[in-house]
């Protein structure tokens, strides 16, 4: 789920960037430095949308680096369980397939794939389908999947996935 | 609050209603068969209660699949009465320590056993399957590999299909592929492919599964799929790097993991065989080398191949010289342009300088020597004709002292002619060798000169203009792209892989011959089948072999023996009547001139079985005919000599092959000087002392140590005079204990008679006793001296060790020593 949401961060200057630029320097560093991460609470930065404040810098004693307390809103991205979500299939395999949402990855089990979708290794790309062959889902398609499980960590989230619910699977355009 | 009693029946958990009041099911929120995760919700209920209706909603307490639901929607459900049935989720796949099916997290649930444990996906070793999972998938595999008519091949990559080096090499080689792998900072890597290896694949994956199997790292391996397979129609995803190996040693153990249901559809091929235990299914595949200096980049560690590293390979040192632009790495220094199979006077000097004090003056004379060649080479790039070999012969065994006064510097041109081009149809069969002559020098260091004797076969030789990796431009028109004309492409003599084609066809199709023969439901063992494809190469083949096995050692156990047994062949001690191959070593021997005498028999050199073995097909004969050079060969190349595959059965890592000391330990055989006491050392020095007081009384006098005398065949005859007098003169230092033919001849030269008597001689010591030549020096040298009958773990020795210690040291076999490393780790663990 997404979530606009104010958050903090401290940006840590070297003295060679004081002078007039130093406010931009701070919030271009904002963006590089947050932008992308994930924490387990809030999960994944994608974009910071504004820059609320920037406090008074402190000079850290014996290195000249100054710190600077920034508030900021962005927007973050948190995966929960049973949320449903689209995703992009990035790998296929006889054990299940692997889909990416954003910068979430997820894994789906072949159990969780319904049981009429099977594996075909034999042609390229390798996928999962139906007998018909109406519905294929290979690396690079789209899926809806919901969320079963998430494992957070200190550097990122990855989920378990199941197609196994209505309106999930491939997302027929 | 609503309680839950849980109550197993079976393996289904029921959950009970354990409320005080009844309460009415308004909506399940799952469905029968569906997985629920903690906490889920499960059923929206209602108490009966007049008032108000309440939605209250119940949570599953367990994670599972729902078994049944026991309360349709409406209906009122007592305390104590059945809800549902739960079937607890058994985890049986897990990805990062989270449950795949269930979604639980396993690091919290710590109560629950995980089952799930076989990495099954190659790259992913993250996700694992419980073993009950991997067999149905394993056997959906096999099934399914049955029905396409399919095998699973897996592949090595450096030294199979590619070679791979860290050097600078130009960068302008066609089909040389440059990148990075850590960024723009870290080392570039050139990758060469095999010749014929996009071909190879694309024909070979209508029969086989194709799996990489390395030890490169992983963004390597998936780096080098890219460049084989840009479309990923062979591996797919099948890559199995180091990252996810088990056993940073072995590949074997991966196997268990990736094909549950047993390998009995699972080809190998690969350029090492310890890596997979010698496995019955290992098709060992003759190492590429393209890059000179560069061995297996990504060997296993401890398990380094010290092979010809430095000798094979293409130069590329021409390509470099070309004007082009965009050269990153020109070698600064001038490579010695070397034929594959050749050695440079340098390297082979440093290799085999004798041991003790002469071994510094050799040492350095050789490397001024060395280099004074080197700067010949320089100058003499451009022209063909300047080939100089040098020769040096040094005995490896001689003793630090003894060095007699003779000097005798010949340094003599090779006639042009002499190089043979590579054009020749017998350039890939590893015969070259053969054809190559080099005339011999000796080495003068200052007043006194050892000489030496190189107990290489194949005596160095240095080749500036014909080398066998001819780098030529290729024409403007050949190139799409307007900067490929400066690409350069290299002649690589390697076709190998049409070879391994052949072989993996072959295979495919007697396995599902045997399949069809077999009754439905039972799959062939290809651990079986690939030994019994190889036992028909030459079926029906009668072989003799002459001058090839030493006369003390049983047939039986040499390696020729093995290899020709492997391929199906019959090895005859005599001719019988049915005889149809002589293999000979070289010409002259009785053997060889009986066999002259008979009809519709095929005298060949080794070569031939040593060819037959790598292609898995019966040669051509006349492609090795015996010539008056004969053949250096007698040893087979490690590739070729693959031990004979013997069942192999889990846990008996006890090594049945080999025997070295009658302890049976491993250390002894390491080393001789362990089993001598103190006096027999002494015993030792005297005798050395001895023979040299002796020597120094006769001016002809060499060191008195037997070497190969037979490994001296491929030399020129203007060289064979002063092998006679080599040789002789060792005879002479033995001249009390020989009692056969040849204790004439060393008479006649003790009296310095002239060289052409001493050749008739010889020519008539060869015709006489042919056989008995091969081991004479070995053979005398037990008798003569006393330190062989101390050396108690020589005569126990196997043909390997003998090899080592007879052999010229490139001959050593990598598939022996790795099997000594194994023995020895075994040992160690044992203890």
């Amino acid at each position: 789920m997404f979530y606009h949401i104010s958050l903090e961060h401290e940006i840590l200057l070297h003295p060679q960037y004081f002078g007039p630029q130093l406010l931009e320097k701070v919030k271009t560093k904002l963006y590089t430095e947050v932008e992308g991460t994930c924490t387990g609470k809030y999960g994944f930065v994608i974009a910071v949308t504004t820059i609320d404040h920037i406090g008074a810098g402190l000079i850290l004693p014996g290195q000249g680096f100054v710190v600077y307390p920034v508030k900021y809103k962005a927007i973050v991205f948190r995966p929960f369980k049973g949320e449903v979500l689209d995703a992009v299939v990035r790998q296929v395999n006889k054990v299940g397939m692997f889909a990416e949402i954003g910068p979430l990855s997820c894994f789906i089990s072949h159990h969780s794939i319904p049981a009429e979708m099977e594996f075909c290794p034999n042609v390229n790309p390798q996928c999962y389908k139906t007998k018909e062959e109406d519905i294929v889902i290979h690396a690079e398609g789209e899926i809806r999947l919901k969320i079963v499980g998430t494992r957070v960590d200190a550097s990122g989230i990855f989920a378990i996935g199941t197609l196994m619910d209505d309106f999930l699977g491939l997302i027929s355009n | 609050m609503l309680t839950i009693s849980l109550k197993m029946a079976d393996q289904a958990v029921r959950v009970l209603q354990q409320q005080t009041k009844p309460i009415k099911v308004e909506k399940w929120k799952v469905r029968q068969g569906n997985a629920v995760s903690l906490g889920r919700i499960v059923l929206i209920y209602d108490f009966m209660e007049k008032e108000k209706p309440e939605q209250k909603k119940l949570k599953a307490l367990q994670a599972g699949i729902i078994h049944k639901i026991l309360a349709v929607e409406g209906k009122v459900v007592q305390p104590g009465e059945p809800l549902y049935e739960i079937k607890a989720c058994s985890h049986p796949t897990i990805m990062n320590d989270m449950c795949a099916e269930c979604g639980a997290d396993l690091r919290i649930e710590l109560i629950q056993k995980t089952t799930a444990s076989v990495p099954m996906i190659h790259a992913i070793p993250e996700l694992k399957v419980s073993e009950e999972q991997a067999k149905q998938l394993g056997q959906a595999d096999s099934d399914r590999l049955i029905k396409d008519r399919k095998l699973v091949l897996l592949v090595d990559l450096d030294q199979t299909l590619i070679h791979t080096t860290n050097d600078n090499v130009p960068a302008n080689i066609k089909d040389v592929y440059h990148f990075q792998l850590n960024g723009p900072t870290s080392p570039w890597y050139h990758t060469r492919l095999r010749p014929g290896t996009h071909k190879f694949l694309s024909t070979i994956c209508e029969f086989y599964e194709l799996h990489i199997c390395t030890f490169g790292v992983r963004s390597y391996a998936h780096m080098i799929a890219r460049f084989l397979d840009p479309e990923q129609k062979f591996f797919s995803n099948r890559i199995l790097s180091r990252d996810e190996c088990f056993d940073p040693t072995s590949k074997k153990a991966n196997l268990s993991a990736l094909f549950p249901c047993g390998d009995d559809m699972v080809c190998i091929i690969d350029d090492r065989e310890d890596v997979w235990s010698h496995a019955a299914n290992l098709i060992h595949v003759k190492p590429y080398h393209f890059f000179q200096h560069t061995g297996d980049i990504n060997a296993p560690p401890g398990l380094d191949k010290h092979e010809d590293d430095d000798k094979e390979g293409v130069d590329l040192t021409r390509a470099a010289k070309q004007p082009s632009p965009d050269v990153p790495g020109d070698k600064s220094e001038s490579t010695e342009t070397e034929d594959e199979n050749l050695t440079s006077v340098n390297e082979d000097k440093t290799v085999q300088s004798s041991p003790g004090d002469s071994s510094e003056i050799v040492d350095a004379k050789s490397d001024a020597l060395g280099s004074s060649t080197n700067e010949d080479l320089t100058k003499s790039n451009h022209c063909d004709d300047n080939d100089k070999g040098v020769s040096s012969e040094i005995s490896e065994s001689v003793p630090p002292s003894s060095s007699t006064e003779e000097p005798n510097v010949e340094i003599k041109p090779i006639p042009s002619d002499e190089v043979v081009t590579k054009d020749e149809v017998s350039e890939n069969s590893g015969s070259i060798e053969e054809t190559k002559i080099s005339l011999a020098t000796e080495l003068n260091s200052g007043g006194e000169s050892i000489d030496k004797k190189s107990e290489s076969e194949s005596i160095p030789k240095v080749d500036t203009g014909k080398t066998n990796g001819k780098l030529k431009g290729i024409a403007p028109e050949h190139s799409e792209k307007s900067q490929d004309a400066s690409l350069y492409e290299v002649e690589d003599p390697d076709d190998y892989i049409n070879y391994l084609e052949d072989i993996l066809k072959q295979i495919h199709t007697s396995y599902y011959q045997l399949y069809d023969e077999m009754e439905s439901g039972k799959i062939p063992d290809l651990k079986k089948v690939i030994p019994y494809v190889k036992s028909q190469v030459l079926k029906g083949c009668k072989l003799v072999f002459s001058g090839l096995v030493p006369t003390h050692y049983k047939l039986e156990e040499s390696k020729a023996y093995r290899v020709a047994r492997i391929l199906g062949a019959e090895v005859q001690h005599n001719f019988n009547n049915d005889t149809t191959h002589l293999v000979a070593v070289r010409p002259g021997t009785a053997k060889v001139n009986a066999g002259r005498r008979r009809k519709n028999l095929k005298i060949v050199t080794p070569d031939w079985l040593w060819c037959c073995a790598e292609r898995w097909e019966q040669v051509d004969e006349r492609l090795f005919p015996l010539n008056a050079k004969g053949s250096k060969n007698r040893h087979p190349p490690p590739h070729c000599s693959s031990p004979e595959h013997i069942p192999e059965y889990p846990g008996s890592q006890t090594p049945v092959l080999r025997k070295r000391s009658p302890s049976g330990r491993f250390m002894d055989t390491i080393n001789p000087l362990m089993s001598f006491s103190r006096d027999d050392i002494a015993d030792m020095d005297k005798e050395v002392e001895d023979i040299l007081e002796d020597d120094t009384d006769d001016e002809e006098q060499v060191a008195p140590i037997p070497v190969e005398l037979e490994d001296d065949n491929d030399t020129d005859m203007e060289d064979v005079n002063i092998k006679q007098l080599i040789q002789t003169e060792i005879l002479d230092a033995y001249d009390s204990q020989t009692d056969d033919g040849e204790r004439e001849n060393t008479h006649d030269l003790v009296t310095h008679e002239s060289k052409t008597q001493i050749h008739e001689n010889r020519k008539r010591a060869l015709d006489d006793a042919e056989d008995d030549k091969e081991d004479l020096p070995s053979r005398k040298f037990r008798r003569g001296e006393d330190i062989a009958d101390d050396l108690d773990v020589e005569p126990q020795n196997s043909d390997d060790d003998d090899s080592d210690s007879f052999e010229a040291p490139d001959e050593e076999d990598e598939g022996e020593w790795n099997m000594m490393g194994a023995a020895l780790e075994r040992e160690f663990l044992s203890d």
